[in-house]
């Protein structure tokens, strides 16, 4: 396989679990809530193809729906990281200075702090729910893009055609947004797919910690985690979404990988 | 470049104090009162009073903060208030049972990942690139709270090869470093087999080839060590993560370590003890930074030092 | 070259010496016929003066003794008391035991127990008994072996007091800098604590009592249910008891040769209600509330019958219990009917609209928040929307004081005597007060509960507790769940374990391993 069907291979695959998201109430045969306690831990049959959960839930209707929360929490995580990110990193890489040691200093103190205790704090303290899960994910996440930002305009900031527009009166912000950014797209794109992967998978240990989604909402990470205690019991209860999981961090990366190989001129 | 290193060793002050005041600040802000979780429900109002004004605990939090600062620089971290021995105790009793988890999931993931890594970028393109690569997704998708059991239903139970938790010889230290190594291992890989591929390409390498050095010494002297440097690095910069991992590892294992007893803390609200733990992570963190920082500078002395 | 070297060695010295650091000389493994209990927290003080947390108290039993001691039947039994007496309402004279020592060899005479509750009652002291000791007026030493306690006016309850473990004079506060427990005079003592990993315990020597039959006790923190069972299938774990998953029951009863027995418990769930809301404060939402959750489904399928159906705060087990309460059980068509007697209509039959919406608040417990789960799906049948909210303790137990919910779900362990309804119902009990979180206000109820602790014959206590609990099944402050059931989970050749109510450890030391 060339990294040409590498790309083609995660694109599909990713595209496959963007349609499952939207168009769930379609595909899924069962409603994801509905409970069912003398129907609790079966494994598969007719009615229930991956079988049923602890409260007799279908569990294929509840992966399904899960791909919608967990898409969503990756997405909205990744992009607000990467609006925070970009732009202290654009600040700090082009002024430098002491705002950039401001920065570095930052992402310094929050790289050392231990991120858990953050999230533990803003769901403690906001209350539980969706949208402060995503604002958890992104107070840790968006180090990273800030980093990288500041990385490339540091090193593109002197070249001749930033010099040139300099010299012209560009405006700082012009500069940034019509000259720099557009520059640093690749890595970044490179990144942020990498980056929800990432947060896919950490909204699941925030589950773990009892700080993800609020129940009865299916997502693969709160599943993985209910069904977590019924491993001995009733293994199909955490494989359908384990599986769904490694599938689709499986295809982010792939398509990052072969983004990189095409797209960013210096590993090329 | 001594200079250098003195102003990087100062400016680890900072970050450290920012780290202090983030975390004091952050835990006096979440909601809940260590005196009820101590007191338990049944005490009255003026006994709670009593405790808060005995532990100091009712006093202006800019005093608090000062008191605590000037705590952390004499090296007294205050007393538990919920086991009430004092801090540094503690954490000394459960921080070597982390960083002996953390070191040994380096070392796990460097073992896994080093060997794969050769040999995908040997053989670029073959089965083993392909199997690596699934290997390190995998690593990365594979949450560990379901990592752990699983290991433990197979090692442990079906095979009945180690233990299943607790700390105690080499051999229970297997399955945490492995689950804890496992996420790090997969980053490892393509990053090690990256920088192997671009080191083969490079002038001295090719130089080397022409030369007529055999093969493998080509590999051995030159790639590897490229390798080992961008190892090195990725590693101290996944550290903080380990760190950040660990408590769930730590949980899963019940192993002793820092991680676990932080989130312990903050559910009990016990102010000192987090703060404490914090303080241990951070350090932690910052050292190793500095010590990779150093490495990877004396290593390769075209970075820039002004950074 | 040089700076090539320093690239090997640099990195490999630094681990090397981290590993060095942080290896510890040689793994402690208890001795081979030491009982090792899986536990799931590390117990955080065992002076038994300051325990908060249960793991602590429960061991703190095996290491102290007390003037008093629950039985197995929830009945108070002389223990350090020879004999004691009640010489009038409010004064109680105990004669103590000869003969009992301390592990350490001081003989334990009535100044020990003279310390131990005046060292609770010190201004400063951590104590959380200190409030429940408030009564106490004064200690009399009359000499060596016996000892009077003077309340300041008659409190039945008090009595629950007497089952404080004595630690010996002199023991340093918990403001001391060295706060390691104090040397007991109960069957086993300390050895050894790991922060974190284990407590271990060993046979005490000096024992008054028959010695008990096991060398020692390993308490191994194990924080997870699952490694938990995974632990005690490879065999490193002899005994469990309690803090599993009820699945997991059958599955060791067929994949293990372990000993499974469930026994009646006395903790206590249910669902607190805001008696301030203005949905909530109408007994008619309440009533209905309790016949829309099917109580003994939830029961069945989510406890897996390690629970019974709840009629009030007290169990069956308890002196004071009156089984001739209301009972609600499972019946929607009338919750239906009750709600729109209240004035909360359908607004669209049986369609998605619900009659109002209600938040419930729980901890993130797995199994409390699919019991959540559960009741949200049963209440939605009757037309109402529930909202789960789920925290972590902490903010969640904040949230209950001030009052900041519509309905939660809790339990209460150890309930030992009917006083405790004053302490959850009495409408002076509301937080900082007390633990009537609902801000619950009945005067009848009031009259009722202050009766019950100012008298001291039993008889007539039951009457007056029989009535309050008769009037709590109508009113429902609470909504009564189910009395937990405790399993106890152990290798075939561990004998003579006896159950306790509570949960309690206290019989291993009866404990004998036949291989």
């Amino acid at each position: 396989m060339t990294n040409r069907s590498w790309l083609h291979a995660g694109a599909v695959i990713v595209l496959l679990l963007v349609v499952m998201a939207l168009f769930a109430p379609a595909l899924a045969p069962c409603d994801p809530l509905a409970q069912n306690l003398d129907q609790d831990l079966r494994a598969s049959s007719r009615a229930h193809w991956l079988g049923t959960d602890k409260l007799g839930r279908d569990i294929l209707s509840r992966t399904i729906y899960g791909a919608r929360i967990s898409l969503l929490v990756g997405l909205s995580t990744v992009a607000l990281s990467l609006l925070i990110g970009a732009a202290a990193g654009s600040v700090a890489g082009y002024f430098g200075g002491w705002v950039d040691q401001l920065l570095m200093r930052a992402i310094d103190i929050l790289m050392a702090f231990p991120g858990i205790l953050l999230a533990i704090a803003f769901t403690a303290v906001l209350g539980p729910g969706l949208d402060h899960v995503v604002l958890a994910l992104c107070l840790i996440g968006w180090t990273g893009y800030a980093r990288l930002v500041r990385g490339e305009i540091l090193s593109l900031r002197e070249r001749d055609f930033i010099q040139a527009a300099r010299s012209l009166g560009c405006p700082p912000q012009r500069i940034v947004l019509r000259h720099l950014l557009p520059n640093i797209l690749a890595p970044l794109i490179i990144q942020a797919t990498f980056g929800l992967a990432a947060a896919i998978v950490a909204e699941g240990s925030l589950s773990f910690l009892g700080l993800g989604v609020e129940p009865p909402t299916p997502s693969w990470g709160s599943m993985l985690n209910d069904g977590r205690q019924f491993l001995l019991v009733a293994p199909h209860l955490t494989t359908y979404p384990g599986l769904a999981l490694m599938l689709t961090v499986l295809a982010l990366n792939l398509l990052g990988d072969a983004l990189q190989d095409r797209l960013d001129s210096r590993t090329a | 470049m001594k200079r250098y290193f003195l102003l990087r060793l100062l400016l680890l002050l900072p970050t450290l104090f920012g780290a202090l005041t983030l975390v004091f600040f952050l835990i006096h802000w979440i909601p809940g009162d260590p005196v009820e979780v101590m007191l338990g429900e049944s005490a009255g109002a003026a006994d709670k009073e009593e405790l808060r004004r005995n532990l100091g605990l009712d006093r202006p939090l800019a005093e608090q903060y000062g008191d605590f600062l000037a705590g952390c620089a004499a090296g007294d971290l205050g007393r538990s208030l919920s086991e009430g021995a004092p801090v540094r105790a503690i954490i000394a009793a459960r921080l070597p049972a982390t960083i002996e988890l953390a070191v040994c999931a380096m070392i796990a993931a460097l073992l896994i990942s080093f060997p794969l890594a050769l040999f995908a970028a040997a053989r670029r393109g073959g089965w083993i690139d392909r199997a690596a690569l699934l290997f390190s997704l995998l690593g990365l998708s594979l949450p560990n709270f379901w990592l752990g059991p699983l290991l433990m239903i197979v090692f442990a139970i079906q095979l009945g090869w180690t233990p299943v938790s607790g700390r105690g010889g080499w051999d229970h230290l297997i399955l945490p470093a492995l689950t804890l190594g496992l996420g790090m291992a997969a980053i490892l890989v393509r990053i090690l087999r990256a920088s192997l591929l671009r080191a083969m390409t490079e002038d001295y390498v090719q130089t080397a080839r022409a030369k007529g050095l055999p093969e493998r010494r080509v590999w051995l002297k030159h790639t590897l060590r490229n390798a080992l440097t961008s190892a090195v690095t990725i590693l101290s910069l996944q550290f903080g993560g380990l760190l950040a991992g660990s408590i769930i590892t730590e949980t899963i294992f019940s192993w002793p370590g820092v991680g676990r007893l932080t989130v312990q803390a903050i559910q009990a609200r016990d102010y000192p003890l987090v703060q404490g733990c914090v303080l241990a992570i951070a350090l932690s963190y910052i050292l190793v930074n500095f010590a990779t920082d150093l490495v990877y500078k004396l290593v390769d002395p075209r970075v820039s030092y002004d950074e | 070259m040089s700076s090539r070297r320093i690239v090997y060695f640099f990195p490999a010295g630094v681990l090397f010496l981290l590993v060095l650091a942080a290896c510890r000389p040689s793994p402690r493994a208890a001795p081979a016929d030491y009982l090792v209990a899986g536990i799931e927290s590390y117990p955080l003080n065992l002076d038994p003066r300051y325990a908060t947390d249960a793991n602590a108290v429960r061991i703190g039993n095996l290491i102290y003794n007390s003037l008093l001691r629950a039985d197995a039947h929830a009945r108070l039994q002389p223990e350090l008391a020879a004999s004691w007496r009640s010489v009038d309402p409010a004064t109680y004279e105990f004669e103590l035991r000869r003969g009992v020592r301390f592990s350490d060899g001081r003989p334990l005479t009535g100044a020990d127990v003279k310390f131990t509750y005046e060292s609770m009652l010190e201004a400063n002291s951590r104590s959380p008994r200190r409030a429940q000791l408030k009564p106490l007026q004064a200690i009399d030493l009359l000499d060596d072996y016996r000892l009077r306690f003077r309340l300041a006016a008659p409190h039945a309850p008090f009595v629950e007091q007497f089952t404080q473990g004595i630690v010996p004079a002199g023991s340093a506060a918990a403001a001391d800098s060295v706060p390691e427990a104090p040397p007991g005079s109960g069957p086993f003592q300390l050895q050894s604590a790991e922060s974190g990993e284990k407590v271990t315990l060993r046979r005490n020597p000096a024992y008054w009592d028959k010695p008990p039959a096991l060398p020692g006790v390993v308490f191994k923190v194990v924080p997870d249910a699952l490694v938990r069972v995974l632990e005690f299938k490879k065999g490193d774990i002899d005994f469990m008891q309690n803090d599993l998953e009820p699945d997991v029951i059958p599955w060791l009863r067929a994949h293990t040769a372990a000993d499974v027995e469930t026994f009646d418990g006395t903790t206590f769930q249910y669902i607190g209600i805001n008696l301030t809301h203005p949905i909530l404060r109408n007994v008619k939402v309440r009533q209905a509330l309790a016949c829309a959750i099917d109580r003994e489904s939830l029961v069945r399928h989510l406890l897996k019958n390690l629970g019974s159906v709840a009629g009030g705060v007290l169990s069956p087990l308890n002196w004071a219990y009156e089984a001739g309460v209301r009972r609600w059980p499972y019946d929607p068509a009338r919750a239906k009917r009750l709600l729109d007697e209240a004035g909360f209509a359908d607004p669209d039959g049986d369609g998605p609209l619900p009659r109002f919406k209600l938040s419930f608040k729980t901890t993130n417990v797995d199994l409390r928040r699919r019991i959540a789960e559960a009741i949200k799906e049963q209440l939605q049948q009757v037309g109402i929307e529930l909202e789960i909210r789920s925290y972590e303790w902490g903010t969640f137990f904040s949230d209950i004081k001030k009052g900041n919910f519509h309905l939660y779900s809790l339990a209460w362990v150890g309930v030992l005597d009917p006083d405790i309804l004053f302490q959850i119902f009495h409408s002076s009990s509301a937080p900082p007060n007390g633990d009537n979180r609902g801000r619950y206000a009945n005067p009848q109820l009031d009259r009722l509960l202050e009766r019950g602790r100012a008298t001291v014959d039993p008889a007539e206590r039951k009457r007056i507790y029989a009535e309050a609990q008769r009037l709590l099944a109508d009113d429902l402050p609470y909504v009564p769940l189910w009395w937990w059931k405790n399993v106890v989970v152990k290798k075939p050749s561990i004998k003579n374990f006896l159950p306790y109510p509570d949960g309690d450890w206290i019989s291993l030391k009866d404990v004998a391993v036949q291989p």
